[in-house]
């Protein structure tokens, strides 16, 4: 089984993409307290203007600065990521700590409904849930939480029955130790590079459906959001209007790579590699 | 052993209707998404007592177990179709391009993805790069920009469109350049798993052996191939419900009147017998891929015969 390593020794490429993503974040929170990009939503010019000074990644159709939109657009990716990532990489751990922890019959029950949320394809969940609901960033977090925890669960589970067996929990148990204090002070340190690796790679992902949720509208209806861009100057291209796809691409592709390069670096036990 | 497997398989397909069941009847109001926001108490009264809402929940809920198991989904409120007859018009159009793309990325992600184990300098490192790129550009970047690139620029295809029925000119122009990006956005997560696997394999002792009796490396590879069997089997079978959801996006911007435009149609529309109807097939055939998938490496790998309690 590969055993990731705790976050110290991520080499050149990792600790690089590290400050990419630390970057992309402090980027996200200057725009959300208000120090840049904030006429993100007024005309600054013609419609569809090239890059250059004044607009630097040019005008969308509607003549608003792209460059503050892009950056705007930062903070949807993050806040999504973050949240669905954090969510749930939570929701999996409970329940997986508590099928594990408990066995029989809870176990079952809580194997069963895993396997049963997994089946549904996680498109025909996500789009149904961000679409039924009314579409925003909160909703977005929700249907990624509450979906996809079922790979986080497993990898907990298998863990925690692990556990189960081993002496230091046997003896815990014996000198009376309650579920609680056996998820703290046992499971958790024992998972902790485990959790580390799954919030990473569950950041890759909620970004990525991120993009498709806006692709088609199912996100953020107040701030520019990537996918969104992505969709409406899709058709652009053949006019020869290649900035707004650019500034929507280039920075969610780069994201994205940050990201997994972290996690790649993480759970890389490669010998010589 | 089989048999339990067939019968968790059923179990499972049960739990997923009733998940469904829950899930629409607690987020979705049927009868406010056809008649409106603003309609009167009465006039939504009257629709729930047509649509036999107001019976009890547990009634329905048997009601839409026992129809769903039988893929009987009711009617589109949209069209006025029954939902299954809707969902196999659509499966064709996703399998035309979802299978051929399918099967050339799974072909091109073993070949790449052994290549990338077996040769672990440069060649490797380029591979698995070039793979980790282009896992993480968005299947939305890639469709677009596909799209722009192959058809608007090089213009070696239609644009975007599909055929009328009945209409076999230019089927396969319509039908290239979906599957082409369908293999594209699928290559970098399936070429980056089999290089795992395919490491994992060419690290096992028994090879060593294999080497010292002087067998050539063809013949080891062939080894390395079959042992790795199991998990190739099941990332393919896990790629298998996807197939039949082919890509939303793809089909999106392609305008493919596929599985994943049905869908998106009938989720602006709250058109919830149609998505409820998808979720359960798609459901369904994810659970019977995972158990063809048990079933062939039952038969492929000799080690799970011989211990077939081990893994579970």
């Amino acid at each position: 089984m590969r055993r990731p390593r705790v976050l110290g020794s991520l080499g050149l490429g990792g600790t690089l993409a590290l400050a990419g993503l630390v970057g992309f974040a402090l980027l996200a929170l200057g725009a959300m307290i208000g120090l840049y990009a904030q006429n993100f939503e007024q005309a600054v010019g013609p419609e569809h203007l090239s890059p250059g000074p004044g607009a630097w990644l040019g005008t969308d159709a509607l003549g608003r600065d792209l460059l503050a939109r892009t950056i705007q657009g930062a903070r949807v990716s993050l806040a999504v990521g973050l949240g669905g990532a954090v969510g749930l990489v939570a929701l999996g751990t409970a329940l997986g700590a508590l099928a594990g922890l408990r066995g029989r019959a809870v176990d079952r029950v809580l194997a069963g409904l895993t396997d049963a949320v997994a089946a549904v394809p996680p498109v025909v969940m996500l789009l149904g849930a961000a679409l039924v609901l009314s579409p925003g960033i909160s909703t977005a977090i929700l249907a990624i939480s509450l979906t996809q925890w079922t790979g986080v669960f497993r990898s907990i589970r298998a863990e925690a029955m692990r556990m189960r067996s081993a002496d230091h929990d046997r003896a815990a148990v014996a000198m009376g130790a309650g579920y609680w204090h056996r998820i703290r002070w046992h499971l958790l340190p024992r998972l902790r590079p485990l959790l580390i690796t799954s919030l990473v790679l569950s950041f890759v992902y909620a970004v990525k459906i991120e993009a498709v949720l806006a692709f088609f509208g199912a996100s953020s209806r107040t701030l520019p959001s990537w996918g969104r861009l992505l969709a409406e100057s899709g058709s652009e291209l053949a006019r020869g209007i290649w900035w707004p796809i650019a500034a929507a691409s280039v920075p969610l592709a780069l994201l994205v790579l940050c990201a997994q390069v972290v996690a790649d670096r993480l759970t890389d036990d490669e010998p010589g590699g | 052993m089989l048999l339990r497997r067939l019968l968790s398989a059923a179990v499972t397909l049960v739990l997923v209707s009733v998940l469904v069941f829950f899930v629409v009847d607690a987020l979705a109001d049927q009868v406010t998404q056809d008649l409106g926001r603003a309609a009167s108490p009465e006039a939504l009264a009257a629709r729930r007592h047509l649509l036999g809402l107001d019976r009890p929940v547990l009634l329905r809920l048997w009601q839409h177990v026992s129809s769903a198991m039988s893929f009987e989904f009711g009617e589109s409120a949209r069209h006025g179709h029954p939902v299954a007859s809707l969902l196999a018009r659509s499966l064709l159009p996703t399998l035309a391009y979802a299978v051929p793309g399918f099967l050339l990325a799974t072909a091109s992600a073993l070949f790449g993805g052994f290549c990338a184990a077996r040769w672990r300098g440069w060649p490797g490192r380029i591979l698995l790069g070039l793979a980790t790129i282009l896992m993480s550009t968005s299947s939305v970047i890639i469709v677009v920009i596909g799209q722009y690139l192959l058809a608007h620029r090089l213009r070696s295809f239609p644009v975007l469109g599909w055929p009328l029925p009945g209409d076999a000119r230019d089927v396969l122009g319509f039908i290239v350049l979906p599957a082409l990006l369908w293999a594209v956005i699928q290559l970098g997560p399936d070429l980056r798993h089999y290089r795992a696997v395919f490491l994992r394999e060419l690290a096992a002792p028994h090879l060593e052996g294999l080497r010292a009796r002087g067998l050539g490396e063809f013949r080891v590879a062939r080894h390395v191939l079959r042992g790795s069997a199991a998990p190739v089997l099941a990332r393919v079978s896990a790629r298998l419900p996807h197939l039949v959801i082919g890509s939303v996006v793809i089909e999106h911007v392609f305008n493919i009147p596929g599985v994943g435009a049905l869908l998106i149609a009938a989720i602006q529309d709250g058109d919830l017998a149609v998505v409820q109807g998808i979720a359960f097939c798609l459901a369904a055939a994810t659970i019977a891929g995972q158990a063809l998938c048990d079933l062939a490496v039952f038969t492929l790998d000799p080690r799970t015969r011989a211990r077939p309690e081990a893994g579970r």
